[in-house]
């Protein structure tokens, strides 16, 4: 089996797990042709959605998919800060955006891709009973998780944060970037090694970190447990 | 993506993400115990491999696709994996209390499977550009350096496959190695000599790695300074068993868990395997097979237990 052929399998397989209904919007660039036709404009929106859709014609109509074009929708675009296509939002009732992808949910980050739509719709979160302990230590704060495509340990990290913002109640954003797709991301940081987890643009966790280090440099302390 | 059950006493409980962690779960799994992993880096070291080319079955992989294997593996058994790291560990009766970062579990028996990390430099410059031109991780930052020079330090096997990784794209590696030959194993070796982009620097040792925003140099023991692009630092590892350390299980002189032929440490229902272990020659196959051990070895204490459920 081809390893895309394989990486689908996987996706079905997964997605034919998912009981609950969740929605999610994916920012695109579309341009009117003569005909009155419209196409996609951005070089990878067509790939991003087709894979999109392999995530959507398997989940039993559980998953719900939203293209929105950045020029129909200036306001919505506007209000979420979005300037660069494609980019998928998972936005809650509230419409608090909790989790941003700069990145195509594919290969290795299909695993944390699949787990935010599964917690996003409402399954069990490990991390829920610590955040919600923790809430009144945590700032607003937002998780960039830059990642490649190659890195064994970035589907791991952005799994976490992925999680940590669900559990937070709006008070946590993740969002993760393919910095090889988006390389200025990348040079802003001085970024040139992956994961490479940036908090609030000022505390920096370079490597392999898992759950308790992200806590602790999130809430600038020890963590409180009540089991 | 399995539920946990935070109320049950599992009959094992694997610490770590390794092929060593995994091989021990599915076994135990398949003896029916109740077996719940928690790792703090699902993959282990291995899934930081480009290529896999020794594992029986599986002629070519990348460390990263073995993984994704045998995590297919763990999956069709059901068997839950969690992200966390374990404190401590308690005995209390008939049973472990293990206290993480996020939860408290009970399990009758252990299996300590938690690997081991890649050795630090221990020069300046090294920490303030971690991530910015000094990398553990060839897999991850590799793509990083298309057509830029890199150094990787080390001799051992692990390095020259990293060279070898790395040279596929870049302009040139060198290898920075402080004997006087490659420690590779004879088909990697024969591999770098033959590769035009690298050349091995012998008898160096780098002293300090210098940079701007990013690593630009490095300097010599003999004093000179020489240019890169970026640092992967491949010199060894080092067992992560303070946690068995600290709740007594012994240890030798590196650090290693001292286990038996039936992978037990000195406290009865601690189990230990894999690169933690004190086995001379650590690969994931050797690994897997002090897991799968341990995990029969956990079963047998688990059953003379008779534990009415």
């Amino acid at each position: 089996m081809s390893q895309d052929n394989r990486y689908r399998e996987i996706i079905k397989r997964e997605m034919a797990k998912l009981k609950k209904p969740v929605k999610i919007r994916v920012f695109t660039c579309k341009k009117k042709q003569p005909s009155g036709s419209q196409i996609r404009e951005c070089m990878d929106c067509g790939q991003f959605m087709a894979l999109l859709r392999i995530y959507k014609e398997n989940s039993n109509g559980m998953l719900t998919i939203k293209e929105m074009c950045i020029d129909e929708n200036p306001e919505f675009a506007q209000r979420y800060d979005i300037s660069r296509v494609p980019t998928i939002l998972f936005i809650d009732n509230q419409g608090r955006e909790i989790i941003r992808y700069l990145a195509a949910p594919q290969g290795g980050e299909i695993q944390p891709f699949v787990q935010a739509l599964f917690t996003f719709a409402g399954a069990p979160n490990y991390y829920e009973t610590t955040i919600k302990q923790n809430l009144d230590r945590i700032q607003p704060s937002t998780i960039k998780v830059m990642i490649t495509e190659t890195c064994p340990y970035c589907p791991q990290v952005a799994q976490i944060v992925n999680d940590f913002a669900i559990a937070s109640n709006g008070k946590i954003r993740s969002v993760i970037i393919d910095i090889i797709a988006n390389p200025d991301i990348g040079q802003y940081y001085d970024a040139a090694g992956v994961p490479y987890t940036i908090i609030n643009d000022q505390k920096t966790l370079v490597g392999m970190v898992g759950a308790p280090e992200i806590m602790k440099a999130l809430i600038g302390g020890n963590i409180r447990v009540q089991y | 993506m399995e539920n946990i059950d935070l109320e049950k006493t599992y009959d094992l409980i694997v610490l770590g993400g390794g092929p060593t962690a995994i091989g021990c779960a599915i076994y135990a799994a398949r003896f029916a115990m109740d077996v719940l992993i928690i790792g703090k880096t699902f993959g282990g070291l291995i899934a930081t491999t480009h290529v896999v080319e020794n594992y029986p079955g599986v002629t070519s992989i990348s460390g990263q696709g073995l993984m994704e294997m045998f995590k297919e593996h763990m999956n069709s058994l059901n068997i839950p994996y969690i992200s966390d790291e374990i404190r401590t560990i308690e005995k209390i009766h008939d049973h472990f209390e293990l206290h993480s970062f996020f939860q408290k579990f009970e399990a009758y028996s252990i299996c300590i499977a938690t690997g081991s990390e890649r050795k630090k430099l221990g020069v300046p410059g090294e920490k303030n550009y971690a991530g910015k031109g000094v990398s553990y991780c060839a897999t991850c930052d590799g793509p990083f350096y298309v057509d830029k020079v890199v150094c990787v330090i080390g001799g051992s096997d692990s390095a020259a496959k990293e060279a070898l990784f790395l040279a596929q794209n870049v302009k040139k590696v060198y290898i920075i190695y402080r004997g006087k030959e490659i420690r590779a194993e004879p088909i990697n070796k024969k591999r770098v000599y033959e590769n035009d982009r690298i050349e091995i620097i012998y008898e160096t040792n780098i002293v300090e790695i210098k940079g701007d925003t990013t690593v630009s140099s490095v300097i010599f023991d003999n004093g000179k300074e020489f240019k890169v692009d970026g640092v992967f630092i491949e010199i060894g590892s080092i067992p992560n068993s303070d946690l068995a350390k600290r709740v007594g299980v012994k240890t030798n002189e590196k650090g290693e868990i001292i286990i038996s032929r039936k992978s037990e440490t000195n406290i009865p229902g601690i189990f230990a395997a894999g690169d933690v272990a004190d086995a001379p020659f650590k690969q994931a196959i050797t690994g897997v097979s002090e897991g799968v051990i341990a995990a029969y070895s956990a079963f047998d204490y688990v059953k003379e237990m008779n534990i009415e459920y």
